[in-house]
């Protein structure tokens, strides 16, 4: 059996929009019990961390409940006013939990506003998860410290995002230079990689390219060897084949598919059956949870 | 790098709108400080000149003597401490006064000769020799007269409708003597008492007549405490040391200094401002592409240094194109009055590294503000833009 490269648990999201001035303090009052229990786990003080857990769990069920007043008064002891502010609360994911294998190739299907993006942005940890634990490749990502978010980020994640996700100015040899930038490498061993990279994905001979010089399926190709050029453990693909017509989906997807061949895990989020049917693994999302799960037989 | 360069002329015509704010400022920036650097250096000059001696005028100022007779010398040199006295004349080298002269206006000086073994101020001769007794109808000409009179040693020169020998031509000094035409004493009193009211022609005769005095004092006496005890035991003259002459013209550098550093706060504000506001536009047309690039990877540090390094740029950009506006304007007015024998600006080493300096390091500060807010940008929410 393949290792476990990431491990999602009971993860939830809220976003508070507009003025919910006290959800908004019940939120700040559960993420700074949060970063306690972290540094009590830390420090291996369990009769506290184990404290700050459940104080945590039974402020997130009353915050999902929209009881936003009890939620705070549970953490700092402390009444408030009940005010029905403007603005609203979404659910954007409901307690989702989520284990994907090492070369694995998952879709992630679902209406829109169902949840999809959210979820793979708490994947990518492009945001930070409202409750609920996510580890990628054995280390716990909500307990990771702001700062050393990038660098994981650039270590083990690779993104291919809807549409324009290239920097317009730069070519498409810089575009997939620009991970490797940032984590430091040499100009030289860049520009070589970045080239490797190219040529997996069948581009070698547009490297000087700009993006508005590219098809829609060829940009989404650089946006690939930008993804893969760091070996990273995960590419999360949000919508990657939503603006491409069938034939550049198809030119995308025989490329996605080689390099799954080839070991590299995807998830890949979209509308599009004929894309989901290539997966192995299908999970279908409906108002912020999982619904169901199917596998194709291919 | 490249792409720093690229971003910054993405939207040329805001970039080089920005990049002007801080030429316009940079180049104000050099005009006034290249003025204020000669000013300040024809003060140097004239502060070692009269550093070891003590100047008398006949008037409150040091600069605008009047007429004296030349006995008063005998008067002073019995004050105790001085060692010394030289009578000189001290006038405009054209009849009128030049209104549009800067510093010291062109002047024709004389003065005993006996005792000027006792000047510390020494001049060199680029060719020819200095002015001897006896030399009637001879004179020596300073280095920024040389092209306004069109002197040569061995040629004559016209003054004052009057033509004279070239027997020297002065090094340049960098003060008054550049500017000044030295003649035998008995030649500039003549000029001199023909300028003066007829009352004072009909009292005295043009030998007699002197508009100054310097005051050698004995080893070890000093000059500032020699001018007020001169002050005190002379009438109807006034004596000046070298301190007094710092404070008459500390006035008016500190006039040229506010100047410039007004000149360099309102290039700081408006170039700052422009900066700002390219930069705060800039990066919010770019949010979706910091999203893109905090997603693959980039740090605080990063983001914050691409955003930063194009601020610095712009304002070394303009940094640069203001100094060099700035140095063209200096060179050309320079070479446009050297034959009048005027130099306005002296375009230092010290004010053009200040000024490119200046304007990279406003940049950069500018910058901060805007860079800030790219690095907190929030990843998703750019990720969703449009
Ligand atoms: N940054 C956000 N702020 C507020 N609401 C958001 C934000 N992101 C997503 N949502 C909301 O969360 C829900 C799920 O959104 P999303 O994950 O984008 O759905 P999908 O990708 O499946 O279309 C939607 O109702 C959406 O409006
Ligand atoms: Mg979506």
């Amino acid at each position: 059996m393949a290792d476990t490269m990431l491990k999602m648990k009971d993860v939830s999201k809220i976003y508070v929009l507009g003025n919910q001035k006290n959800a908004r303090k019940a939120q700040k009052a559960i993420h700074n019990l949060s970063k306690k229990y972290i540094r009590f786990t830390k420090k291996g003080n369990k009769t506290e961390a184990a404290k700050a857990e459940k104080f945590i769990a039974k402020a997130q069920r009353l915050f999902t409940e929209e009881k936003y007043e009890q939620s705070y008064q549970s953490i700092t002891g402390r009444k408030i006013k009940p005010k029905s502010g403007k603005g609203s609360v979404v659910h954007a994911l409901n307690g989702v939990s989520l284990e994907i294998k090492a070369g694995e190739l998952v879709a992630i299907m679902g209406p829109s506003g169902s949840g999809k993006s959210t979820l793979l942005n708490m994947l990518g940890i492009l945001d930070q998860p409202t409750s609920g634990q996510i580890h990628i490749d054995s280390s716990d990502v909500t307990a990771t410290k702001g700062r050393n978010l990038p660098g994981l980020r650039s270590k083990k994640l690779g993104f291919v995002f809807q549409s324009f996700n290239l920097v317009p100015t730069l070519t498409a040899l810089e575009n997939v230079m620009l991970p490797l930038k940032y984590k430091g490498l040499h100009l030289r061993t860049r520009k070589k990689q970045a080239r490797d990279a190219l040529e997996t994905v069948g581009l070698g001979d547009r490297l000087d390219h700009k993006p508005a010089e590219l098809s829609g399926g060829q940009q989404q190709r650089v946006a690939i060897a930008r993804s893969i050029v760091s070996n990273p453990a995960i590419i999360l693909a949000d919508e990657l084949t939503g603006e491409l017509d069938s034939k550049m989906t198809e030119e995308v997807m025989r490329l996605v598919l080689k390099l799954n061949k080839a070991g590299q895990t995807f998830i890949i989020v979209t509308h599009n059956p004929d894309v989901a049917k290539l997966c192995r693994r299908i999970i279908y999302m409906k108002d912020g949870r999982i619904e169901k799960e199917t596998k194709n037989s291919r | 790098m490249r792409e720093i360069i690229k971003n910054m002329f993405r939207r040329k015509g805001r970039t080089v709108l920005t990049v002007f704010g801080i030429t316009i400022g940079i180049f104000a920036f050099t005009v006034m400080g290249s003025m204020a650097e000669k000013i300040s250096l024809l003060v140097s000059g004239g502060t070692e000149f009269y550093s070891d001696k003590v100047t008398i005028s006949q008037s409150d100022s040091l600069f605008l003597s009047g007429p004296m007779n030349v006995n008063k010398a005998a008067e002073i040199e019995k004050v105790d401490g001085v060692k010394a006295v030289s009578a000189s004349v001290f006038t405009s080298l054209s009849k009128t006064f030049d209104a549009v002269s800067f510093g010291p206006p062109a002047s024709i000086t004389g003065e005993q000769l006996e005792n000027r073994e006792l000047e510390s101020f020494k001049i060199t001769y680029s060719s020819g020799r200095q002015i001897e007794e006896g030399d009637r109808g001879k004179v020596v000409i300073g280095a920024d007269l040389v092209k306004k009179l069109d002197a040569k040693v061995g040629s004559n020169v016209k003054i004052r409708d009057k033509d004279y020998e070239v027997v020297g031509i002065m090094e340049k000094t960098l003060t008054a003597p550049d500017n000044s035409v030295v003649m035998t004493l008995p030649d500039v009193q003549e000029i001199y008492f023909g300028e003066l009211p007829e009352i004072v022609q009909s009292q005295s005769k043009p030998s007699e007549v002197v508009n100054g005095f310097t005051v050698y004092p004995n080893e070890g006496v000093d000059p500032n405490q020699l001018a007020a005890k001169i002050d005190n035991e002379v009438s109807d003259i006034s004596a000046f040391g070298p301190q007094d002459f710092q404070d008459q013209i500390a006035s008016a550098t500190g006039i040229f200094n506010a100047i410039l550093f007004g000149v360099a706060l309102i290039s700081l504000i408006v170039g700052g401002l422009s900066v700002i506001n390219t930069m705060t536009m800039s990066i919010s047309e770019r949010t979706k592409e910091i999203g893109i690039k905090k997603a693959v990877g980039a740090k605080t540090k990063n983001i914050l240094g691409e955003y930063l390094a194009e601020a610095g740029l712009i304002g070394l950009f303009g940094g640069l194109l203001g100094w060099g506006l700035g140095a063209l304007t200096v060179f050309f007015v320079n070479s446009a009055t050297e034959s009048s024998g005027n130099q306005i600006f002296l375009l230092s080493a010290r004010i053009s590294v200040f000024a490119i300096i200046f304007a990279t390091v406003l940049g950069v500060l500018a910058g901060f503000y805007p860079a800030y807010r790219a690095t907190r940008i929030n990843i998703v929410k750019a990720l969703r833009e449009e």
